[in-house]
């Protein structure tokens, strides 16, 4: 192209700018964007458990050996074709599926298609503390721990190419859907192996190979990741040829990409009423399971006092976040739990509004003048938190009146944002808890028990002993009603012990283009844009 | 012309010592452990730390630290970015040619409009034509630039759905980064959709390069006009008009080539002026720019990023700053014999 | 009180005084005048003034539109934001945050700069080049720039973000008080006065400053809305005043989720920013008039 051409191309370009839209269609047809609202930490759902992270990675990249039905939440075959418990429910025996091929991409090429040495590497990179790709680059694995894997599974093993057995210490009523949930993909032992060759083990994180719809093309941190189609993938191939995640950790940015077509999906819509206003935009909302809340740090003064935390569970007018947040779509949190949980149990008392009492139990405290706080606001929306900033500004508004003073922390990206909290930088937080699988174990276990305490979901650093015993003791019975019992009286203690104040259940909002085919999101877990396709 | 050669050197290299002298202190002025924020690696083992310290010879005195210091700014090795732990070096190669390419154009807009404008106003002068073209101007400086950006956005991408409001380009294309000056790479790159991809991105450009040029194209506007009213008052202008040729023919053949010298001057202060402007634009208009990248390193504390950031970045607008100069003392041998400074 | 006068004397007006004679005969320049006091009698009024608390939250009126709006109330003339808080008198408010802070900025600045210009004009030497070389590193970097550099090592915050501003401002105090300050010492007047036997300091303060005053008036002006522009943008982009304040760059960055339900959370506070910049370089514009006008008669 010589030179008098460039210029009069830019002179039509500038002139024609408003058609362009005209040709690109060729390409748009073929691809989906989808405006995420933030980067996600790793490509390896093992290793997170930021729901941005789930979203970008684990349902487009893996599957799992179970998943979830999407009607009624039954646990159905997935790279699994079958499975086996034992009448004690401590050995489970899984029969692989066959002919199901990993990613080929630029930096790995597969020689063979998925075994039982997949689901043992793993598996035994999580239980295994010796082994190689344990802790490469200091990884840990929030969700495993918070659940307790490595003292509940005794033994991973093979018996032949197609069929393992997990062997467990105790029964447990929740392992199955763990390992259905978003967290327990199955990765290349073949790619482990090369880049141990190679020297390279973070890699295994950063540039994922996995059994799942898509293959990564190119991630360019805080700006977007391109996904191509795994052309040999085992169940119906996906229908577009690009899926691109823009990040866009903006909210009013990501609705103008919307309303200018420069995404087709958005993440966490707001202004939801105005969207529908528009003929060419649909809002999807599914029921979640999921809980926003109030947690406060028991180990940082003045936190460590029950007396103190009581004090501001009265001191918030619940029903005015409800109504101004979340639009009054959403419940009023009673317990941790949601209504739609099995586990839900509807005796339980309302935590009641009065400053009064916060004002005598603050005095009781010792507190009698007020203190100062901080509340870090989470700076992503959530389904559970649409809008954390402003929630924080009318809990600082209430906590004036019983004398607190609040700084608002709030600014920092997500995933820094997590980390500070799970090394208790903060004194009281506002985030939330989406579940992975029906099972209510899902809620109490991540959020409060000792055992992920400071690990990464429990960001209360809470630990109550009879509380634990209480969800373990669930655990070990598979009787429904027993259960109920166990969990009833587990929150029970948390409403006499406020850890954390939960706040509202909500659901989960999306906005996309009436191009946009196809079911994206399910009441458990991330988007999934297996089925997705465009008119 | 060799004396001021010496002089711009002798400049720059003092500023270079500056810059690097404070963007040094920072390292001990930010909260933390200086040898983190110098290189970046966030909760280091005590075996981490001790090699660090050989690398950055933290234990020699303060000239031999700060010498080593530029001995690894020369090498190009500015740390890793404490939020993403990416080698920072890469990340402004890849982000500071979006800013170029973003204040670049907005450079050549505010110039091409402004200077005829401004002109157009100093002919007119203490006319109708001129006053209005005044009030324009002081109205066009005084917006402040984020509020115009979101003006810009609501009324030509939601309301006339005219052009893109976020971005470089369309993710659609997938262009190869090469130079990071999109316009090169798409040339470059062997997509199918080289073309489209080409229009797509003038088309995402006009928005923020248009906001960035606002402010400093009235200034161009108030430049010019001055420096056009002083051509025309000189005594060369006089001895055209005695000679008896038309107003036109003064116009175009004395009085723009010399009012442009003038302007020109101050087109290095104005690059800085429009960087600035270029950075609060980026963060509205999602350009992946170094000035989005500096400011969200201020929300999350990344003081390796901040301080290498702020240096190769006011560095950089030095440069640009001291080769206007140049350029200026190249067209106008009676800027070289100027004291120092301008 | 009248001055008795013995002998047929004619009376010249200070400098100040011949510039606002010119500066009064234009009307735009007036107008401007005009709302610069508007505001600054705002800015120190508004706790008394505004309608409402500017932090109450207000959870029965919620994004109430303007009052010319079909939906507005009049009772909340510019409406009211996500928290129910009158936009109104949130935005008083601000004026004496942004506008009004901006001032106390500049003065500070102005102070500091003056002194410190003036001690350079008398310095000669090593030291003033020095001098020199260091304000020209520093004037060629963008006022804003330079201030979200401070920021960047204070850490954000609205007292950070003043001294930010405050040291941004004092090398553009320097550098026009050091020239003009030069330039009328090689002036024949202040040549008299020191064969009269005044000192430098006499000279500075009886015969300079009176001359030099209206110069830095102007500059004090652009530096007033690069100041305004400054702490805007900066709360802005949230590294400015905290959460509560109505600045009115922060009440911009809060009504950006609003953007498409409630815009004038939006374009409210741009337009009061965009109306103090322009009340004040109006003013400006107005002194550098005026300064012409009296330097060519």
């Amino acid at each position: 192209m010589n030179k008098g051409q460039l210029i009069l191309s830019l002179i039509v370009t500038v002139l024609l700018v408003s058609c362009d839209s005209g040709n690109s269609t060729s390409l748009s047809a073929k691809s989906i964007i989808y405006c995420s609202e933030g980067s996600p930490a790793s490509f390896n759902p093992q290793t997170i458990t930021s729901g941005t992270s789930i979203d970008a990675t684990s349902n487009q990249l893996y599957d799992r050996l179970l998943s979830f039905n999407p009607g009624d939440n039954d646990i159905k075959p997935a790279l699994a074709k079958s499975w086996h418990v034992t009448r004690d429910g401590k050995m489970i025996t899984f029969y692989l599926r066959k002919n199901v091929e990993f990613h080929q991409t630029e930096y790995f090429t597969p020689t063979r298609t998925f075994n039982a040495d997949d689901v043992l590497f793993s598996f035994n990179r999580i239980l295994d503390q010796n082994h190689e790709f344990n802790s490469v680059a200091g990884v840990q694995y929030p969700f495993f721990q918070s659940v307790n894997f490595s003292s509940l599974v005794y033994e991973v093993e093979k018996i032949n190419e197609y069929t393992v057995r997990f062997k467990l210490n105790h029964s447990d009523s929740s392992f199955l859907s763990n390992l259905a949930s978003d967290y327990s993909v199955i990765i290349s032992a073949e790619y482990g192996k090369q880049l141990s060759q190679i020297n390279l083990h973070h890699n295994i994180d950063l540039l994922p190979i996995g059994t799942g719809p898509f293959k990564l093309k190119e991630y360019r941190a805080g700006s977007f990741i391109r996904y191509y189609p795994h052309e040999n993938y085992w169940r119906e191939k996906v229908k577009i040829e690009q899926l691109i995640f823009d990040i866009t950790p903006s909210n009013t940015s990501r609705l103008t990409k919307l309303l200018t077509g420069a995404c087709d999906v958005i993440a966490y819509p707001i202004a939801t009423e105005q969207i529908q206003k528009y003929s060419n935009l649909t809002l999807d909302a599914v029921t979640s399971l999921n809980v926003g809340y109030l947690g406060f740090n028991t180990q940082k003064p003045p936190f460590d006092n029950k007396l103190v935390r009581k004090a501001i569970a009265f001191a918030i007018n619940k029903k005015a976040i409800i109504e101004t947040i979340y639009a009054g779509k959403a419940d009023m949190a009673k317990s941790i739990l949601p209504k739609s949980s099995w586990a839900y149990d509807d005796s339980a008392s309302e935590q009641v509004y009065s400053v009064e009492t916060a004002r005598i139990l603050l005095h009781e405290a010792g507190y009698p003048n007020g203190f100062t706080m901080n509340i870090w606001a989470m700076p992503v929306q959530r389904a559970y938190n649409p809008d954390a900033l402003t929630m924080a500004k009318l809990i600082q508004a209430d906590l004036q009146k019983i004398g607190i003073t609040v700084k608002i922390i709030s600014g920092y990206e997500w995933e820094v944002f997590l980390n500070m909290v799970r090394l208790g930088e903060h004194q009281s937080v506002l985030l939330g808890w989406s579940a992975d699988h029906p099972d209510p174990d899902n809620f109490l276990t991540p959020i409060l028990s000792c055992d992920s305490a400071g690990k990464g979901s429990n960001n209360t650093q809470w630990c109550n002993k009879d509380f634990d015993q209480l969800l373990k003791d669930a655990l070990q019975t598979a009787n429904i009603n027993q259960r109920k019992k166990y969990y009833a009286q587990a929150l029970a203690i948390v409403a006499e012990e406020v850890p954390l104040l939960p706040i509202a259940h909500s659901k989960r909002y999306q906005a996309r283009s009436t191009d946009v085919k196809g079911k994206l999101l399910n009441a458990f877990g991330g988007i999934d844009f297996r089925k997705v396709s465009k008119n | 012309m060799l004396t001021f050669t010496l002089r711009r050197i002798n400049l720059l290299l003092i500023t270079i010592f500056l810059l690097t002298l404070v963007s040094f202190s920072l390292n001990f002025l930010f909260p933390g452990d200086p040898l983190v924020n110098l290189s970046g690696r966030i909760n280091p083992t005590p075996e981490q730390l001790l090699i660090l310290s050989e690398q950055y010879q933290h234990n020699a005195n303060f000239f031999i630290q700060y010498w080593t210091y530029l001995q690894h700014i020369f090498k190009g090795e500015l740390g890793v970015s404490m939020a993403s732990r990416l080698p920072i070096n890469s990340e402004i190669i890849n982000l500071l040619p979006a800013t170029i390419e973003l204040s670049m154009t907005a450079l050549i807009i505010a110039m091409c409009i402004g200077i005829p404008i401004g002109f157009i106003a100093a002919i007119n002068h203490k006319k109708i034509t001129d006053n209005i073209i005044l009030t324009i101007a002081m109205l066009g400086y005084s917006v402040p630039v984020f509020w115009l950006a979101l003006v810009a956005i609501l009324v030509f991408s939601i309301q006339l759905n005219w052009l893109p409001s976020a971005g470089q380009i369309s993710l659609l294309y997938e262009i190869k980064h090469v130079t990071g000056i999109q316009f090169i790479d798409i040339l470059l790159s062997d997509s199918e959709y080289k073309w489209q991809a080409f229009q797509n991105a003038s088309s995402h450009i006009i928005l923020p390069a248009c906001v960035v040029a606002l402010a400093p194209g009235t200034l161009f506007i108030r430049l010019a006009r001055t420096a056009m009213l002083d051509v025309l008052e000189t005594g060369y202008i006089r001895a055209a008009k005695a000679k008896g040729l038309s107003f036109t023919q003064i116009i175009y053949r004395h009085a723009i080539r010399n009012a442009l010298i003038n302007v020109i001057r101050h087109v290095g202060l104005q690059f800085a002026n429009l960087m600035t402007l270029a950075m609060v634009t980026e963060v509205i208009f999602n350009w992946p720019g170094i000035g989005r990248w500096l400011i969200e390193s201020i929300y999350q504390r990344d003081y390796t990023a901040i301080q290498a950031g702020l240096l190769v970045l006011s560095s950089f607008i030095f440069i640009v700053h001291i080769l206007t100069d140049f350029i200026y003392a190249a067209l106008n041998p009676l800027a070289r014999d100027s004291k120092h400074g301008t | 009180m009248a001055r008795n006068r013995i002998y047929q004397e004619e009376e010249f007006p200070s400098p100040l005084v011949q510039s606002w004679h010119y500066f009064r005969q234009n009307k735009v320049v007036m107008f401007g005048f005009g709302s610069f006091v508007f505001l600054f009698l705002l800015a120190i009024f508004s706790p008394v003034l505004t309608p409402y608390s500017s932090f109450e939250n207000n959870l029965d009126h919620l994004l109430v539109p303007p009052a010319w709006d079909v939906n507005g109330d009049v009772s909340f003339l510019l409406g009211t934001d996500n928290l129910g808080r009158d936009m109104l008198s949130r935005l008083m408010h601000g004026a004496s945050l942004t506008f009004g802070l901006s001032f106390v900025v500049v003065i500070i600045s102005l102070l500091i700069g003056v002194f410190i210009g003036s001690i350079s004009a008398l310095t000669t030497g090593i030291k003033s080049i020095f001098l020199n070389h260091f304000l020209d590193v520093i004037l060629s970097i963008p006022s804003l720039l330079l201030a979200i550099i401070i920021v960047a090592i204070l850490g954000p915050g609205l007292g950070n973000t003043l001294w930010a501003i405050v040291l941004v401002l004092i090398p553009q105090f320097v550098h026009i008080t050091k020239n003009a300050v030069k330039d009328e010492f090689s002036k024949d007047y202040v040549l008299a006065s020191r064969l009269d036997g005044a000192n430098s300091f006499r000279i500075l303060s009886y015969s300079i400053f009176p001359n030099i005053i209206e110069k830095i008036i102007r500059q004090a002006t652009l530096a007033q809305s690069a100041a305004i522009l400054d702490i805007a943008a900066l709360g802005f982009l949230g590294l400015g005043a905290p959460i509560p304040l109505p600045e009115w760059g922060a009440m911009l960055s809060n009504g950006l989720d609003l953007f498409y339900i409630a815009p004038w959370t939006v374009y409210l506070p741009g337009l009061a920013i965009l109306f103090s910049v322009v009340a004040t370089n109006l003013v400006g514009e107005g002194m550098r008039h005026a300064l012409k006008q009296s330097k060519e008669n």
